[in-house]
């Protein structure tokens, strides 16, 4: 491993994709600001060309601009991201001059930043068409407004990917959380972004309240830490829970952070401002919320938890156990629940998507039930290896299936749609490719094979049992008795698998059995930007269902980065 | 055999990369037809130029043939050590099993080659595309399946890469996933004539009776997994781990196979699972050529060669003897049974839907009697203590002929079963087209025109004893004479025939509105509805059956090479010497009794393939005789034409490979099907060697005994049934007939034959036993009473219960679950403060939680 202080040499090439959403970041406040501006000198005749502000040219002030600039440094940042990981890691600490670690970059942090600028990059080309630029000419209500805000839109993505890759990165707990907020705020904005609406601003506003009540609890709980601790550092606090973990202040601390990160997955019984996010939002950022910032919280809750179930810190590992085990089980069941009745798919997607954080909570959980004593150590290692490959892998496919379900009700949003399951009515007749698309991904979040849900979905289950099966893989016996009680989480995984065919199908029932709704007959909205993303998301879903092979020995790789050093 | 050495072996073959392809295409190829037949359904690009996808079908069976050949190609160059060719993984994931630590299993699939592969890819890849080529003169030309023959071509191909699928595949379990692929397109196809009740009646029965089978095929594979852990072929056939379950768990293992054998029982209609087959021929003539002849039944066969490895192994010496004759009895009873029934029926088709039932049991009698040898006698290299085996020779032989013999006659029944098949459908087809001609000639166009309501109408008058006049005076409302849309709208209203719009009345009133004055008057009225009552009439009385050999007799002269084919088929099956299935049935007879002198168990299915062999050249000769030779029955018989180009190709390739059977007996065939290694022509010394030792082995064999065997089985089967059949059938033809020369001998025996002892059979066409046979048997009189009497019973409580107890329970379920949806819904309220209240409680209850743990 090398490390490096800031601006140290080959700090550049180990942030690049980072820096490359800085500098994306300026160009798109300056680009579009540039003119004939001069600046005079005072009380001379002299002007000085500026360039800042002015009459502006035809081609910087377009407003199509930002959105294609955008994108361009998302699928930038992506590509760097890829090809770092595919040529073989360069695995790097940053650290302060005191020896203090910052960041890490290595497989784990780098396939997070996959999956947020893969999420980020699709969105934001998506939303070329969702919030539509057109020419400066346009003097309409809503051309204004959305030429307007093309820039403030794109530049709070940016900012997002750059808060999640530092939660990615972060060794450091305050760190992590500054990225966290940094991420969190954007998306606060970002869900409030279309003003005109009434029910955006007033989500913005409910996700922004409760968000920053969660965030405050975590950080209150960051602070115990602190305070008990004297470090904020993993490493450090690794060591800190082994030697005396069982203290109330670090408890209570945990707790508190539990519910910050709970917030940010959008755990049980956390989660209500999602759904009334996720339907305010435009759907593009609403995918975001479901996919990039859902990876984020988990990241969270994996380095806390993590720290805490550590083997050398083999004795706090059960006190979170059940607690997190209850949550995960309340979650996924109230997840699916709540999704039956729900008749606007945006929430139906919201609580599919709090039914989804309930099985990689229980993933997380089957975590904390190893058993690190000496002779269990390698079977425990395996079976930590599985089950956070299984949650690494979920969360990649994840945007290819469900960011590309919120995508294609974004095309619906265009004609003032996707707000009820009836306007996705006869969408078969309508469209007939997007609704085998929407149906592919509906199949995939079911989990129906040979498509990448499916396989998430088992690794998930089949890494939950092997946990389970620790003891009796050790003690080369079948016995009940020996069987972990994180198995039965396993088993509600697969009941409210079978309970969530029901909404998924439905929504296939709608596009292929029913009639076109009234005013809602002949092709959707134009939109080649967005439909490139959704393809995108298809033949994703469809080759990582097809291939898995290959992503999995990848997501092994990252996993292997977190958890092998054990 | 190189299977049971359990040593795969991946080669890297550049045919073998190709190889999924054999699979993929045609089942890409579904999909596009099927798209492509409901885009254009009815355009003449679709229909003429691409014969509504019979046009893609067939370059993709080819490619699919050509891949196929190359990979055969390469597996024969490589002198069979290859047995894993290509292999595709899905995903790795790793499993326990109680004591070991971890074990990885590929969930992915492969392709497995092996000679039996070999032997049945060749039958199913050249047959799907000969059958394809046939298809598309057979089902292109008759009307009824205009613009609905994309189905036909979709889901033929769907099931070829289903067939394809199962004989490729490496482990058990794609097997029982192509198989079932299978089962689904032998439903649909066999139901292509859904809207005749005949045939959505034997699709169903079809598909429940095969799935009968499968329920135990597939319990019997849990037990091989339970056994083995595994279905691979790799795992399953491998030499240690065959040992190891045999001195654990052999007579569980026999069950397995045991339960195996009963799937295979229902896919080939081998008694008592045999009731589908006969009722399977309402399919079109294609799908009961390829079906029902030449690929789908061979799948119950393929699954039991499958299974030779067990039989084989030093392991389990003599522990699957029962099971080697349970499977030689079945096929004996079969072969018996079903060749009796076929001697009374008189649909073309039908006879030889049992003569493949009676074939198939053939050669399961003798897979049966090579398995018995494989597993009772010590015919590998070394015994299983390690020592060297001093019979190693005489009977590694014995065993590898006698598999082979069953295998060659897997070939050569599928060649000519096709091939009659095809032939079969040519002379229905030309029947068929020579009576729509004489009988529809004159008002083809009219009849069809008329709209249903009118039809409809008509059966209401005549029903309720109506004429046209009391009907006309009945709706002229305001009695001015003449009845107008208005009024003729309401009077279908009236008497429930339509209720039309307004707009859709206009066909009607065309139909009636002979003048053209815009209204009808009565004699309008009384003329068109007593044309259409004649139409319907005629209709009615058009019982003409185009399959049933009454209506045939003659055809040599007027369909040559139809007739050739069929002739040569025909001698094929019946193992006439020298042609197709002789060089076979023979080593099957010889081999089923070489076991009966051993085992006197074996005496049964033995005296069954004897006597089998005899009634074949019976009911074989008694079919060609009635279709082909003698004075044609009827009007329409006198007028059949020849065939179209599209079914001749195909009767003329196969006519050559079932004449060419006698080449491959001396390449020594027999040998090379079950054992690779061993080499084509290598033995004899080439091509002619190998036809003198061949002939010399059959004719002139040194053991008395089966010598003797030889000729009584060629009395039965080349001199009594076909003398019997000659005795009392067809004749020579109508004076003037031309017909090619090779018929003159046929028809001039024929003649002689029934000139001089013709004898009236009528007493025994009456008896009880013939009235018996043509019920075949009472099997589904008596199947169907079971299944009133108990399955129905037992139906209609279990209905009961589902709808009141399942249904019940699931519709409380989703009531619940909808009623808590509800209300867990409703506590997201909306007001930020309610949720920030919830998060709250979420906190203490975490705080709770790990309170609870350390306190």
């Amino acid at each position: 491993m090398e490390t490096m202080q800031p601006f140290g040499d080959g700090f550049v090439t180990a942030l690049a994709p980072e820096l490359v959403l800085v500098i994306g970041m300026f160009t798109l406040m300056i680009v579009p600001n540039l003119g004939d501006a001069k600046f005079r000198i005072p009380l001379t005749q002299i002007r000085i060309p500026w360039f800042f502000g002015g009459k502006r040219g035809t081609l910087d002030s377009d407003p199509r601009l930002p959105g294609i600039f955008a994108s361009m440094f998302f699928v930038i940042a992506f590509l760097l991201a890829a090809l770092s990981y595919m040529n073989g890691m360069n695995v790097t600490m940053i650290e302060t001059e005191s020896g203090y670690d910052l960041l890490l970059v290595n497989e784990f942090s780098r396939i997070f930043e996959l999956i947020f600028y893969g999420a980020l990059a699709l969105a934001s080309i998506a939303s070329i068409n969702r919030i539509p630029a057109t020419s400066r000419k346009d003097r309409s209500a809503l051309g204004l407004y959305n030429n307007r805000r093309q820039v403030d839109f794109y530049i709070l993505l940016m900012t997002t990917g750059l808060g999640m890759s530092i939660v990615a990165l972060a060794q450091d707990l305050f760190l992590l959380f500054i990225g966290l907020e940094l991420a969190s705020f954007s998306t606060y904005v970002l869900v409030s972004f279309m003003k005109e609406t009434k029910e955006g601003t007033e989500a913005g506003m409910k996700y922004f309240i409760v968000g920053s009540v969660a965030s405050g609890v975590g950080l209150y709980g960051l602070s115990l830490l602190y305070l008990w601790s004297g470090s904020l550092q993993f490493t450090e606090l690794t060591l800190a829970f082994a030697e005396n973990g069982m203290e109330p202040l670090p408890l209570i601390a945990l707790g508190m952070l539990l519910v910050g990160f709970g917030f940010k997955v959008s755990a049980a019984p956390f989660h209500f401002a999602a759904p009334d996010a996720y339907a305010g939002a435009t759907s593009p950022v609403a995918g975001v919320l479901a996919t990039a910032s859902k990876a984020m919280g988990i990241i969270g809750l994996l380095r806390i938890l993590l720290v805490v179930a550590s083997p050398e810190a083999t004795d706090g590992a059960a006190v979170w156990l059940i607690a997190l085990a209850v949550l995960s089980a309340v979650t996924m069941t109230w997840g699916n629940l709540a999704a039956l009745g729900s008749t606007n798919p945006k929430r139906m997607l919201a609580y599919s998507s709090v039914a989804h954080a309930g099985y990689m909570l229980a993933a997380i959980t089957a975590i904390g039930a190893l058993n690190w004593e000496p002779e269990h150590l390698n079977a425990s290692n395996d079976a930590a290896l599985a089950v956070v490959t299984a949650l690494i892998f979920h969360l990649v496919v994840l945007v290819c299936f469900k960011l590309g379900a919120f995508l294609v009700l974004s095309i619906l949003e265009s004609e003032k749609g996707g707000h009820t399951l009836a306007s996705l009515d006869g969408l078969a007749k309508r469209e007939p490719f997007l609704a085998a698309t929407m149906f592919i991904f509906m199949m995939s979040l079911a989990g129906v094979p040979p498509l990448s849900g499916f396989v998430s979905k088992l690794l998930v289950i089949m890494g939950i049992v092997k946990v389970a099966l620790v003891d009796v893989t050790v003690n080369g016996d079948l016995t009940f008795s020996d069987i972990h009680w994180v198995w039965y989480l396993a088993l509600l995984m697969v009941i409210n698998s079978a309970i969530s065919v029901f909404y998924y199908l439905r929504v296939g029932l709608v596009m292929f059995f029913h009639e076109p709704e009234e005013g809602r007959e002949g092709p959707l909205p134009a939109g080649r930007s967005v439909r490139m993303a959704i393809v995108a998301c298809l033949l994703t879903t469809l080759y990582f269902g097809v291939g898995a092979g290959q992503l999995i020995s990848l997501c092994e790789v990252a996993a292997n980065a977190l958890v092998g050093a054990w | 055999m190189a299977a049971s050495t359990g040593s795969s072996v991946i080669v890297e073959s550049t045919a073998a990369q190709y190889a999924p392809l054999i699979i993929l295409l045609p089942m890409l190829a579904f999909p596009v037809i099927l798209l492509f037949g409901k885009l254009y359904n009815g355009e003449k690009f679709w229909k003429q130029t691409l014969k509504e996808g019979g046009l893609i079908a067939l370059p993709v069976m080819g490619a699919s043939l050509l891949l196929a050949l190359w990979l055969i190609s390469d597996f024969i160059g490589a002198y069979g050590g290859v047995q894993k060719l290509s292999d595709w993984t899905w995903f790795t994931s790793s499993i326990w099993e109680s004591g070991v630590a971890t074990k990885e299993v590929s969930f992915g699939f492969g392709i497995h080659v092996d000679h039996i592969t070999v032997l049945l890819l060749f039958v199913a890849s050249f047959l799907c595309l000969l059958i394809n080529t046939f298809a598309i003169g057979y089902m292109n030309t008759d009307p009824i399946n205009d613009n609905r023959n994309h189905r036909f071509y979709a889901e033929f191909v769907l099931f070829c890469s289903g067939m394809l699928g199962m004989v490729l595949a490496d482990s058990f379990l794609w097997l029982f996933i192509f198989w079932e692929l299978m089962g689904l397109c032998s439903y649909l196809l066999i139901g292509f004539y859904y809207e005749r009740p005949s045939a959505a009646y034997a699709a169903k029965k079809a598909f429940l009776t095969t799935r009968v089978g499968d329920v135990f095929l597939m319990v019997g594979l849990a037990m091989m997994w339970y056994l083995f852990g595994s279905l691979d072929y790799d795992v399953v056939f491998d030499k240690y781990e065959i040992k190891s379950v045999a001195e654990s768990n052999a007579s569980m293992l026999a069950w397995s196979l045991g339960l195996m054998f009963i799937g295979a029982v229902g896919k080939s209609a081998q008694f008592p699972l045999h009731v589908w087959l006969p009722d399977a021929m309402e399919g079109p003539t294609p799908v009961s050529a390829l079906i029902h002849a030449a690929t789908m039944v061979n799948a119950g066969l393929y699954l039991v060669a499958r299974m030779f490895p067990f039989f084989g192994a030093e392991a389990l010496h003599g522990e699957l003897a029962d099971l080697a004759f349970i499977i030689a009895a079945i096929g004996g009873t079969t072969a018996v049974m079903a060749a009796a029934i076929a001697f009374v029926q008189n649909d073309l088709k039908k006879v030889l839907a049992y003569s493949t039932m009676s074939q198939l049991a053939y050669i399961f009698t003798g897979l049966g009697a090579a398995l018995y040898l494989a597993n009772t006698l010590h015919w590998h290299e070394y015994l299983a203590d390690g020592t060297k085996n001093p019979d190693y020779y005489v009977n590694h032989a014995i065993v590898i002929v006698a598999f082979g013999a069953a295998l060659f006659h897997l070939f050569n029944h599928a060649m000519a079963k096709g091939m009659l098949f095809m032939a079969s459908g040519a002379v229905i087809h030309e029947v068929h087209h020579a009576h729509h001609h004489l009988h529809h000639h004159d008002h083809d166009d009219g009849h069809h025109d008329t709209p249903k309501e009118l039809i409809m109408l008509a059966d209401y008058l005549e029903a309720n004893g109506q004429t046209a006049f009391d009907f006309f005076a009945s709706i002229d409302l305001d009695g001015s004479g003449e009845i107008d849309t208005y009024e003729f709208q309401t009077a279908l209203k009236n008497a429930d025939v339509a209720d039309l719009p307004p707009w859709e009345m206009a066909p009607l009133m065309k139909a009636l509105d002979l003048d053209g004055n815009g209204s009808i008057n009565v004699p309008e009225l009384d003329l068109t509805l007593g044309r259409i009552r004649n139409e319907i009439d005629e209709g009615h009385h058009d019982e003409f059956d185009a399959q049933s050999m009454e209506n045939m007799g003659g055809l040599a002269s007027k369909m040559p090479l139809t007739a050739t084919a069929m002739l040569v088929g025909s001698l094929s099956i019946m193992g006439f010497p020298l042609i197709g299935g002789f060089w076979s049935k023979e080593g099957i007879i010889a081999n089923t009794w070489r076991v009966a002198l051993d085992d006197p168990r074996f005496m049964y299915p033995a005296l069954c393939v004897l006597l089998g062999a005899g009634m074949t050249g019976f009911y074989m000769s008694r079919m060609w005789l009635k279709t082909f030779a003698g004075s044609p029955k009827g009007e329409v018989a006198a007028h059949v034409g020849p065939t179209n180009t599209w079914i001749k190709t195909p009767l003329f390739i196969l006519t050559f490979f079932s004449l060419a059977a006698i080449l491959f007996a001396s390449m020594g065939f027999t040998h090379w099907a079950p054992d690779i290694e061993y080499g084509l022509m290598s033995d004899h010394g080439g091509l002619w060697g190998g036809f003198l030792y061949e002939m010399g082995h059959v004719f002139a064999n040194e053991k008395a005994f089966f010598f003797i065997l030889t000729y009584v089985a060629l009395f039965f089967g080349a001199i009594v049934g076909p003398g019997m059949a000659l005795s009392l059938y067809g004749g020579a033809l109508d004076e003037g007939e031309e017909v090619k020369p090779w018929f003159t001998p046929v028809l001039a025996i024929n003649a002689a034959i029934k000139g001089r002892y013709h004898w009236d059979n009528s007493s025994f066409a009456q008896s009880g036993f013939a009235t018996a046979l043509s019920n075949r048997l009472y099997f589904d009189h008596y199947y169907d009473m079971a299944m009133l009497k108990i399955v129905a019973a037992f139906s209609f409580k279990s209905a009961e219960a589902d709808s009141k107890v399942i249904d019940g329970t699931i519709k409380t379920i989703e009531r619940t679950s909808q009623q808590l949806s509800t209300k867990l819904r409703a506590l997201t309220t909306g007001s930020a403060r309610d949720y920030i209240l919830m998060a709250a409680v979420g906190t203490l209850a975490l705080f709770a939680l790990i309170w609870g743990v350390i306190a």
